[in-house]
């Protein structure tokens, strides 16, 4: 068996427990299943940046996206919800018309994309080290430098944890009206509704 | 304003306030002193009334001396003002018209309007309403005041149906009362009925007048220069009585299936004046406006509101002779009312009723004395205005006596009074002045009034109205002393007729008031004041005239001595002998029984409820469905804004979608 | 041994790799669409920013293997993504503190001055 049949059979067995687990992610009724569910996903992406002779792309996802965000998701999860909590299912309407945008969309794409001619494959060398050629590029500037998107990203990243922090905090006491954070109890009208499969009530969350 | 009107004395150009002090008090008593301080309200309106009456005095006085004496006098508009711009060239303007009538008019409004405002700070006594009374009594006063002085028919209409709602709410003054409420309801629709006449008659002669006022307009306004306050407008009374323009409304160009617009037009006004004095198809509504207090039957529907239709074939007298079949209308209208009202009337046993029967009998008097008149015979119109001037004074005095009755027994029904001669002695002899003044006898108004009214039938070439006039001459002396005897002489037929006592000075003295008026009215020298077209050259007693008619008049007063007097035994073997024809008369001949056959089996049933169903289901549905589709419509469309953004996300990417094929398959 | 996968065209080449990166990408729309609760919309977008950097990637590998800017983008969808769940999970902890729930069917205020129950 050549290597390039090893790697088909890869592909498509991590394509298709790739799309198991994405299936799974927006179907599952339990929100931790679904985070656990969406780790698999980015797990098997890294894989496919292997394959894609991506290793430090694959290196970063495993870190960020498993390490770093699928922990807030369930962080969140943990925060906003009871882990036995069952969510409520959509819609049969609502489903439908999802499926149908979904079908759609992918049936549109993937029309696109077998009848368009990408032409023939380039061959060419990756570059040895792909870490360092990516540091490279992050830092330069010119036709293949991203110096200036970098900053931005760093100062979206800055900004977002900032916001998230502003955003996240409990609003402060009446007594210090001035670093209110827009919620006020006299800024917001509602009536907190009755909560439905929630054995504890509504206080231990407020 | 024209130097000429710029001249006239202060008081006839400032005329206006006749009318405007009492509107004044109306908004005074009615938005001040009724809820504050009720008691004070009567004193008020009626110092009021007497302050515009002092001002009507002053204007005749002037009036009559403006021009010499002996000639006729003219109309004048001594002030006016721009109401409505319509467009340039057709303006209503609201003002002062005076000529003789008018005048009169004022003087006869405001001296009755204040002794009955005088009269009813005593017999409204202690109402719960005295404060609301007075106010609508204002009100009335006021209204039939603009309606006199109106210069032109569109003035005179607003104050026509303003009077009309004064006398609706006064006629259900006391509104707990079902009786009352259905009888003001009556008044108000029978009415307007007639107004709707008239309303077509005033826009067929001001849309012609309009139309032929660039040719006639100028002729007129130069004959009239110098006499009125403002330019002329084709509304004026002096440009719609003008013979050049009655001429073009008559011509045959204009005539529809034979009949001229102008006769027409005239007899839809008539309809109007015809609701409004109680004619005799439409005189329905009177004998059950007695439900108001009597004060109010005094002033209202006695001298004063009543008259106004008489006043207005008066006022357009020029169109009606013009147009001569209109002027018959009247004629026969007049006098046919005039029968019929005076056979009833000797049959009620309500004293109000028989007043109203009464009132409505001489109104037909003022009407057929109009209708006999021509331009160069005006004796009729003469003397309806005599007629009119005295019948308001003894009327009111009638009224205002029968109140101070009701006042003391508590009762309307004369067959539960009696021997009142001496338990209201004041009362008794004003009311008996009052009855021979109506009666005809020398030599009090009724007399002279009345004489003239039969000379000028028997001249004008109408010897059956002429014979009719002396039937009801005999009728109405009969039922009048018909009430008379039964009222107070006899004996007490009810104990509350045995506790009566004498009206308080307030009510007797406008009594004793009117009484002198009524019995001095006649020696006025009418025929220099009052008169039209040519002159009326009659003066004093004729004596072919005056002895049938005070035969007559003698003869109803024996007739009713005759029945009435004793236990009245004689009175009834005479209806039993009548039988059948006494009980048709006392039923009123059925008319208010045709008319609820004709309005609830025909009108109702077969016209008014289909129209109904097709209002409700068709018009009414057409109007729902269209709101029930945009709400419909709204709320799918709504639908779509869920408020929930994943609905939202289903829609952008299916547009995106639609868009997406849509490029990809035009790329193609 | 002759590629027999490859020869029947089973082979992974670019448009294998792009339709695999457009079923993730519909899949996560479908649970953008269909997800009740914020949190799950919220791991369906994470689905989508993954398949557009796969995607990126993809193309990088097949047509300019020499260079690395599609990595490169793909280290900043990664950026992007991280910073936008910490900003998203931020608002729905503060959502929920301030609603109680964080199911999409009844934040409609938009609509409703009221949260369903």
């Amino acid at each position: 068996m050549s290597e390039g049949a090893v790697e088909t059979i890869l592909f498509y067995a991590i394509a298709a427990m790739s799309l198991f687990f994405a299936i799974a992610t927006v179907t599952a009724r339990r929100l931790l299943r679904a985070a656990v569910a969406l780790m698999f996903v980015l797990v098997l992406s890294a894989g496919f940046y292997v394959m894609l002779a991506a290793e430090f792309l694959a290196g970063v996802q495993v870190l960020v996206y498993v390490g770093g965000i699928v922990v807030v998701i369930v962080f969140v999860i943990m925060l906003t919800s009871s882990v036995d909590l069952l969510e409520e299912r959509p819609p049969l309407l609502r489903k439908a018309l999802g499926a149908l945008a979904a079908i759609g969309f992918f049936g549109t794409t993937a029309a696109v994309y077998l009848t368009t001619d990408f032409g023939a494959a380039a061959d060419a060398a990756p570059p040895a080290e792909s870490a360092r050629a990516i540091g490279a590029a992050l830092l330069d500037y010119g036709p293949h430098g991203y110096v200036v998107p970098f900053e931005v990203i760093s100062l979206l990243l800055l900004a977002a944890l900032v916001g998230g922090i502003a955003v996240a905090r409990r609003s402060p006491p009446p007594s210090q009206p001035l670093t209110s954070g827009g919620d006020l109890p006299g800024e917001v009208s509602f009536t907190p509704p009755k909560r439905q499969n929630d054995p504890e009530g509504g206080a231990s969350h407020a | 304003m024209s130097g000429a009107v710029a001249a006239l004395p202060f008081i006839l150009r400032n005329a206006w306030l006749v009318a405007a002090i009492p509107f004044v008090s109306f908004v005074f008593v009615g938005l001040v002193l009724r809820p504050k301080v009720p008691r004070i309200a009567g004193v008020v309106a009626t110092l009021s009334i007497f302050a515009a009456a002092g001002v009507a005095g002053g204007v005749a006085w002037e009036y009559y001396h403006l021009f010499p004496p002996g000639a006729l006098h003219p109309a004048i508009v001594p002030f006016a003002f721009e109401w409505l711009r319509f467009m340039p060239g057709l303006t209503v303007t609201m003002g002062v018209l005076l000529d003789p009538i008018s005048v009169l008019l004022l003087l006869v409004v405001t001296s009755v309007s204040a002794l009955v405002h005088l009269y009813s700070i005593g017999y409204m006594h202690g109402d719960p309403g005295f404060g609301r009374f007075f106010t609508f009594l204002n009100l009335f006063t006021f209204s039939m005041l603009g309606l006199v002085i109106a210069p032109n028919i569109l003035q005179i209409y607003v104050f026509w149906e303003l009077v009309g709602v004064s006398s609706f709410l006064l006629i259900g003054y006391y509104y707990e009362k079902p009786s009352a409420v259905a009888a003001s309801k009556k008044a108000f629709i029978v009415t307007r009925f007639a107004d709707l006449g008239f309303l077509i008659g005033v826009l067929i002669l001001g849309y012609n007048g309009y139309t032929a006022f660039g040719d006639v307009g100028p002729t007129v306004a130069r004959e009239v220069t110098g006499r009125i306050a403002t330019d002329l407008q084709p509304f004026d009374f002096l440009y719609l009585t003008h013979p050049d323009l009655l001429g073009r409304l008559a011509a045959p160009a204009l005539a529809v299936g034979g009949v001229s617009l102008l006769t027409i037009a005239m007899i839809l006004v008539f309809m109007g004046a015809a609701g409004k004095s109680a004619m005799f198809p439409l005189h329905i509504w009177l004998p059950d406006a007695m439900e108001g207090p009597t004060p109010v039957s005094a002033l209202i529907h006695a001298a004063t509101m009543v008259v106004a239709g008489v006043y207005l074939v008066a006022r357009l007298f020029p169109a009606f002779a013009f147009s001569g079949d209109a002027l018959t209308v009247v004629m026969c209208v007049g006098a046919f009312t005039s029968l019929f009202a005076a056979v009833i009337g000797c049959t009620q046993d309500d004293i109000k009723r028989v007043l109203a029967f009464s009132t409505l009998s001489q109104l037909g008097y003022m009407m057929f004395a109009l209708g006999v008149a021509a331009m160069d015979r005006p004796a009729g119109y003469t003397a309806s205005m005599f007629h009119l001037f005295t019948h308001a004074f003894f009327k009111a005095l009638l009224f205002l006596g029968a109140g101070a009755v009701i006042h003391a027994v508590h009762t309307n029904s004369i067959w539960e009074m009696g021997a009142l001669r001496r338990k209201m002695p004041i009362t008794h002899l004003t009311f008996l002045v009052a009855t021979l003044a109506i009666a005809g006898v020398w030599p009090l108004s009724g007399f002279f009034s009345k004489d003239e009214i039969l000379a000028a039938a028997l001249r004008g070439g109408h010897p059956v109205v002429f014979g009719l006039g002396l039937l009801v001459a005999a009728l109405t002396a009969f039922y009048m002393f018909r009430i008379y005897i039964v009222v107070f002489l006899g004996r007490a037929r009810h104990e509350h007729a045995e506790h009566a006592h004498e009206a308080p000075f307030v009510m007797w003295a406008p009594l004793a008031l009117l009484a002198l008026l009524s019995a001095v009215a006649g020696f006025v020298p009418f025929g220099s004041f009052v008169g039209i077209g040519a002159e009326a050259g009659h003066e004093g007693i004729d004596l072919a005239v005056a002895i049938p008619a005070s035969t007559a008049g003698v003869l109803g007063i024996g007739l009713a001595f005759l029945l009435y007097s004793g236990d009245g035994a004689r009175a009834t073997a005479g209806a039993n002998a009548l039988g059948g024809a006494y009980r048709v008369v006392k039923r009123k001949f059925y008319v208010d029984e045709l008319y609820l056959f004709v309005t609830h089996r025909i009108i109702f049933r077969h016209i008014s409820r289909p129209i109904a169903w097709f209002d409700r289901h068709a018009v009414d549905g057409m109007v729902n469905l269209s709101g029930w589709t945009t709400r419909r419509t709204g709320s799918l469309l709504g639908a779509l804004h869920g408020g929930r953004v994943q609905a939202y996300g289903v829609w952008l990417v299916g547009g995106t979608l639609f868009l997406l094929l849509v490029l990809w398959s035009a790329a193609f | 041994m002759p590629d027999i996968l490859a020869g029947l065209g089973l082979a992974p080449g670019i448009v294998h790799w792009m339709v695999l990166t457009a079923a993730l990408f519909a899949v996560g729309l479908y649970g953008i669409l269909t997800r009740r609760s914020a949190v799950g919309v919220l791991m369906a977008v994470e689905l989508l920013l993954n398949s557009a950097a796969l995607s990126f990637v993809v193309f990088n590998h097949f047509r300019m293997p020499a260079l690395v800017d599609g990595q490169v983008m793909a280290v900043f969808v990664i950026a992007v993504a991280a910073a936008e769940v910490v900003v998203g999970m931020a608002v729905f902890v503060a959502l929920y503190r301030v609603s109680h729930t964080v199911d999409l069917n009844r934040l409609d205020r938009l609509k409703n001055d009221e949260v369903k129950p």
